[in-house]
């Protein structure tokens, strides 16, 4: 979240779309009734008719894998209608820039397409120079600020959403003309100033070939509405898991090291050229440019990693690391095609359960059945660890060993994690861990221990296991106090900044001390100033709020970065630093400072009182390497403006927005026998679009749910909704038990029928869409009945993230 | 009727529903009394932040300072600024995700082609697991790839989660799974 | 003066902490179930279930509505349960609280006059006739602590405290409510210390969410009832 959860009273509009925050977020509701009751209207979006839907003012429907085009026509309806925030696109966003001539946009294709050969996971990739913006002889974007340049970001913008009318819209989203139009006209009040619009989205908008662009529409619409920054605005995930904020920041993810540095690639051969190569460089003296500090951060992580033993000489031991090699791919879905394939001996499920939470669970399993070993670490038995006893196995043939060690649950054991709003919360423990259950902490801690005892001996290259620092326990147990001032970081030696000394062995303040010479670690920059020797910051729990009381509460808890609540928040602001909404403002200039929440850098505002250009100043987007928020997106893998594309398993013989590009040209699509799809077809085998989601009563696989007898007893069973008349299609009764299946799998389940669904109208045809929560799995409930939908989603996912799409894709209902 | 939270559980674990709670009711003491005391009024409280979605919702955590020292209530945080005591059904039932029967108690190892679990120690496990990871990195390591760039990284290892676990955590575990040199690491913000 | 609830039914999602908060501070053992072509489970309040949230499907003035009802006893001003057992030792009001208490000794009276003479269809037995139902969470009140079920609830939606207050907020949210509902109404509130207020006709959300017009005239059960009733009992009645 560029916000927070609190912030959402703030609201003038509430668009919920990719998300059904009352059932999935259920306490985001406090705010969102706040702001209800505070006059603001609140919008649902969605296939199907949800218990967000049942509260919100506007409700309007669209058919899973379409919104792009239904965004994409907001777009179109906001420039139409002029109802975007002049002063902010023209200052703020990207939009005066001028693209280079090499930038086209034509039959569903944007310029620099190649395709790859036959049977390569992707049918082809774009060369992104194409998409470049024109510099002058400075090396700094040439701009026309008054937008009306013919190859100004603007007038492309323009040009690509004109296509985007009402009634196109509407033929391939469903939603009838009426209600697109009320959802624009509301949501696009918000652009007046001191009006707040805000978005929230969760996997209804990643799981798909087009996620990152689906969020990319909405922020273009945040951008031009002048609602990034401010309170009450902003691109607001919704995220699903109690420290997925904090786990990505830690990046247990390939391709990011802590804080968001970049994986080193095999063409990195040096420290020195791995931070030539990923620390941007701005010629606009204005623009901060934040990531030009990548040497300072990357050096500090790997004086966490190896301490006293990462010294300027080895280059801080870099070269004991592992490299990717460059262009390759190593995400979840590449991981299980790479596991099916044989490729690992070896693998850790660490507190998650693939053999459900997995696209196309079917072929998980039978991967798993190629490992040698498996480590398998949860609070219950699960789907994963004894994936050699599950439908269809048999033991007996099955090699992998596996290893299931109980962790305890998070109230046994100490630690923090961080909130969908970047909060970092300490928790603090209960009872003992129960039986020989442990904290995750304590296994990992006594493992390594046991790996440096092997590789004291004899092993491949065991230089980074030897010197890893390792001693993060106090009386022989994970002491997560001292991690946690780790993360922060210390002063490694004694270092004066600004005429202030800092002591060896000391926290440092925050991440703007951290230094590039090795006299400063930081196991993760973005937490630097969590935990400082005023103490541990998380742990906080004050109740004052900040003097704008619009609910910072500053005092409580810690969050990233430097404790700021609004990011972007010096975009709330004119450029001459005063607030766009004068009541709930963020921040504001005094003539000499800033007050309200932390700045996004102390820089004066972009204006003098006199309107004059103040040099001293920086452009408000400070993470961009040019300063400014991005409508036009040059750095993606599929295309610098969002763009339609159907699901890679469609309802639709044509892309009515593109004929002649029917799907995402950049999606990996994966090629085992595992890998069936109906691809590029309307397969009469599986006519109905299928979408997958949460409910309320279970989380995730449901695997910490579904053995909870509570929770169970409401809801006890996987279910398909369907509308009514598709059950009266299929002579399907409420509550019976029927098989949906999909080119990779089947399932039974429940069916539940109802009025919440309702068949689309997409181009003069009648589709029907049905959806299943993912939360089910053999082993729980014991009698073994239930199973996941996940083996029946898709091997494809989306471009840039390779999130799969488990969203939109194509099944059939039939009778038991 | 003094059942405590243990056996309560195992009982719900084991029987049909409503077979063995008449009388559990707090409502059903057969006198009258109104002063009723709380069955968390000696217990000690911790506080915690919820472990299932993201809003970051704190609960107050009961503990029993007497017998077995388990959880006897889990219930939202009144201070707390986000959630202000409310949960949602799921963090509603905190404390039976804890005092759960069904909760893996002990390290369990299935053999190659075994048709069953078998409990073991910890000091096996962890030193078999260990044994195991330095075989497959050092026979899968690579130090130079097809380029002959250096690389050092264990091909013949892969990591999923957590997204459940702790930051400290997290950060210990992608720090220990980097110097082994895995670049299979994978997690739930994948999905 | 005693205490209501006030449930805003235009504010609750259905999100069900309320039934889960329930059961877990009474220790209640969850019930079997199965889904039955709903995502309402249990099927209804039962001995081990004091509260279900019931959600209807309802298409009003061309418009699809689910409406939310979290049902509970209401915890009447005159109780019909408390009359007709006339047993103080099984059924009593808390004059504190206002709570509607059943005791164990509920197996000693007679079930289906029970439930018959409650408005709203809530009293349920165990397998050996004692009786249960939402106890206010009497214990929790006295300590100054909220009942679970409105602690838990996310949005506001369950509010409770000292009965003006609840009736003044109750009428406030209605004239708030009935600019976008103008058919909302008050569900009872001058009989009950559970009142509900509904966005559309109350039988839509649930065939019991609103008394039956003769429920609180005297029945001639409770008529004949009181007038043999035991002496020890009547006296009882005069403290």
């Amino acid at each position: 979240m560029t916000n927070h959860w609190i912030d959402i009273r703030n609201s003038d509009c509430i668009l919920i779309m990719g998300s059904n925050a009352a059932s999935n977020h259920p306490i985001s509701f406090k705010y969102v009734t706040e702001a209800q009751k505070r006059g603001a209207k609140l919008i649902s979006v969605d296939p199907r008719f949800t218990q967000t839907s049942a509260k919100a003012d506007i409700y309007a429907p669209l058919r899973s894998g379409t919104d792009i085009a239904f965004l994409g026509g907001m777009i179109n309806y906001i420039l139409d209608k002029k109802l975007y925030n002049e002063e902010y696109v023209k200052n703020y966003t990207n939009a005066p820039f001028i693209v280079g001539k090499d930038y086209s946009f034509k039959n569903g294709l944007f310029s620099g397409y190649r395709k790859n050969p036959p049977a390569s996971v992707t049918a082809g990739g774009y060369d992104k120079s194409k998409w470049a913006f024109e510099l002058d002889n400075n090396g700094v974007p040439k701009m026309d600020r008054n937008l009306s340049n013919s190859r100004c970001v603007f007038q492309l913008l323009k040009k690509h959403y004109s296509r985007y009318n009402t009634k196109l819209v509407s033929k391939i989203t469903g939603t009838p003309e009426q209600d697109l139009l009320t959802v624009y006209k509301t949501y696009a009040a918000t652009g007046a100033k001191g009006k707040a619009g805000t978005s929230m989205y969760a996997m209804g908008w990643t799981q798909h070939t087009v996620g990152v662009q689906n969020i990319r529409t909405m922020a273009i619409i945040q951008l031009l509405l002048g609602n990034m920054g401010v309170a009450g605005g902003g691109i607001n995930a919704l995220r699903g898991e109690s420290n997925v904020q904090g786990s990505t920041d830690h990046c247990l993810l390939w391709h990011i090291w802590p804080g968001y540095l970049k994986t080193p690639r095999s063409s990195d051969d040096t420290l020195d050229a791995y931070l030539k190569r990923w620390t941007p460089a701005s010629k606009d003296p204005m623009s901060a440019n934040w990531w030009q500090n990548t040497p300072k951060y990357m050096v500090s992580l790997l004086k966490s990693y190896f301490g006293d033993k990462a010294t300027k000489e080895n280059e801080f031991g870099y070269q004991w690391m592992p490299k990717v090699d460059d262009g390759k791919d190593y995400s979840w879905l590449t991981l299980f095609d790479e596991m099916y394939k044989g490729t690992f001996k070896g693998f850790m499920a660490w507190g998650q359960n693939p053999a459900c939470s997995g696209s196309n669970a079917n072929k998980n399993r039978k991967a798993m059945a190629k490992l040698d070993w498996m480590v398998n670490v949860n609070i219950f038995d699960n789907e994963t660890g004894s994936f050699w006893r599950g439908p269809g196995m048999n033991p007996s043939t099955i090699k992998t060993e596996v290893f299931m060690l109980p962790c305890c649950v998070s109230v046994e054991k100490e630690g923090s994690i961080t909130n969908s709003g970047r909060w970092m919360q300490w928790r603090y423990q209960g009872p003992k861990p129960l039986g020989n259950s442990l904290s995750d902490g304590h296994i990992i801690m006594q493992l390594g221990h046991k790996i440096k005892e092997l590789y004291k001996k004899q092993g491949a290259l065991p230089e980074p296991i030897l010197n890893l620092k390792w001693d993060y326990e106090t009386h022989g147990h994970f002491d997560s106090h001292k991690v946690a001032k780790e993360i922060n970081g210390y002063f490694h030696e004694d270092v004066e900044i600004q005429g202030v000394l800092y002591k060896k062995g000391t926290l440092v303040p925050n991440f703007t001390k951290l230094q590039a010479d090795g006299s400063t670690s930081s196991a993760n920059w973005l937490y630097c100033n969590s935990y400082t020797e005023k103490g541990n910051m998380a742990a906080r729990k004050g109740l004052e709020d900040a003097p704008n009381k619009i609910g910072l509460y500053p005092d409580f808890a810690w969050c990233w970065p430097l404790n700021r609540r609004i990011i972007y928040n010096r975009a709330s602001v004119d450029p001459k630093g005063q607030p766009y909404d004068t009541q709930d403002w963020v921040i504001r200039w005094t003539g000499n400072k800033w007050i309200g929440d932390v700045p996004d850098g102390g820089w004066p505002p972009l204006q003098n009182l006199d309107g004059t250009l103040n040099p001293k100043s920086k452009y408000p987007f400070i993470m961009r390497k040019h300063g400014y928020g991005q409508i036009f997106g040059p750095g993606l893998t599929d295309g610098p403006f969002p763009e339609h594309y159907e699901p890679l398993e469609c309802p639709v013989e044509t892309n009515y927005m593109n004929p002649k590009q029917k799907i995402s040209p950049v999606a990996p699509v994966y090629l085992t026998e595992a890998d069936l799809t109906t691809e590029g077809t309307c397969d009469p085998r599986f006519p109905y679009v299928c979408s997958t989601y949460r409910v309320t009563e279970h989380w995730q696989t449901g695997l910490m749910t579904r053995p909870q007898p509570w929770l169970l007893e409401l809801q006890p069973q996987v279910f398909v909704e369907m509308s009514e008349e598709l059950s009266k299609l299929r002579g399907i009764k409420n509550g019976e038990r029927v098989m949906v299946s999909s080119a990779r799998g089947t399932l039974e389940c429940t069916a539940i029928v109802t009025q919440r669904f309702k068949p689309f109208k997409i181009g003069g045809t009648i589709v029907h869409e049905v959806g299943v929560p993912w939360h089910f799995g053999w082993r729980w409930p014991e009698k073994g009945t239930e199973d996941s939908i996940n083996l029946l989603t898709p091997p494809t996912g989306d471009p840039n993230t390779r999130i799969p799409e488990t969203k939109a894709f194509m099944v059939n209902i039939t009778k038991l | 009727m003094n059942v405590t939270r243990r056996e309560f559980i195992q009982i719900t674990g084991a029987t049909a529903a409503g077979l063995a709670v008449s009388g559990l009711g707090i409502g059903l003491s057969p006198v009258k009394s109104h002063a009723q005391m709380l069955k968390t009024k000696y217990a000690k409280e911790t506080s915690t932040i919820c472990c299932y979605c993201a809003v970051g919702c704190g609960a107050i955590v009961h503990t029993s300072q007497k017998g077995d020292g388990r959880v006897i209530n889990i219930e939202g945080d009144p201070d707390h600024i986000i959630n202000k005591g409310s949960l949602c059904p799921k963090g509603a039932a905190l404390s039976q995700l804890t005092e759960n029967s069904n909760r893996l108690l002990d390290p369990m190892y299935r053999a190659p082609y075994a048709k069953e679990w078998k409990p073991v120690s910890w000091e096996w496990a962890l030193s078999e697991i260990a044994k195991r990871i330095q075989e497959t990195r050092d026979s899968s390591f690579q130090h130079k790839n097809e380029k002959k760039q250096i690389v050092n990284r264990a091909m013949g290892i892969a990591s999923v989660g957590s997204a459940a676990m702790d930051n400290e955590e997290c950060w210990i575990y992608q720090a220990l799974m980097r110097a082994l040199g895995l670049v299979y690491i994978e997690h739930q913000a994948r999905i | 003066m005693s205490n209501s609830f006030f449930i805003d039914t235009t504010l609750c999602t259905a999100c069900r902490a309320c039934q889960v908060a329930c059961k877990q501070w009474h220790d209640l053992p969850a019930e079997i179930t199965q889904n039955r072509g709903t995502y309402e489970n249990p099927p209804d309040v039962s001995f081990n279930t004091y509260k279900v949230v019931r959600m209807r499907e309802n298409v009003i003035d061309g418009k699809l509505n689910w409406l939310f009802f979290p049902e509970q006893c209401r915890h009447c001003i005159e109780p019909p349960c408390q009359d007709i057992a006339g047993d103080e030792n099984a059924i009593y009001t808390d004059a504190k609280t206002g709570a509607v208490i059943y005791t164990a000794n509920t197996k000693y009276l007679n079930f289906e006059e029970i439930r018959e003479a409650c408005p709203y269809n809530i009293p349920r037995k165990s397998s050996d006739g004692t009786m249960a139902k939402c106890d206010m969470c009497n214990d929790r009140v006295h300590n100054g602590l909220l009942p679970a079920c409105v602690q838990t609830c996310p949005t506001g939606a369950m509010n409770f405290g000292k009965r003006e207050e609840m009736l003044d907020l109750a009428q406030k949210r209605l004239l708030e409510v009935k600019a976008k509902y103008p058919k909302a109404e008050l569900i009872d509130p001058n009989d009950v210390r559970v009142i509900y207020l509904v966005a559309y006709e109350p039988t839509l959300y649930h065939e019991f969410a609103i008394a039956s017009n003769a429920a609180f005239d005297m029945t001639r059960q409770v008529a004949l009832r009181k007038i043999f009733r035991p002496l020890k009992n009547i006296a009882s009645h005069l403290f």
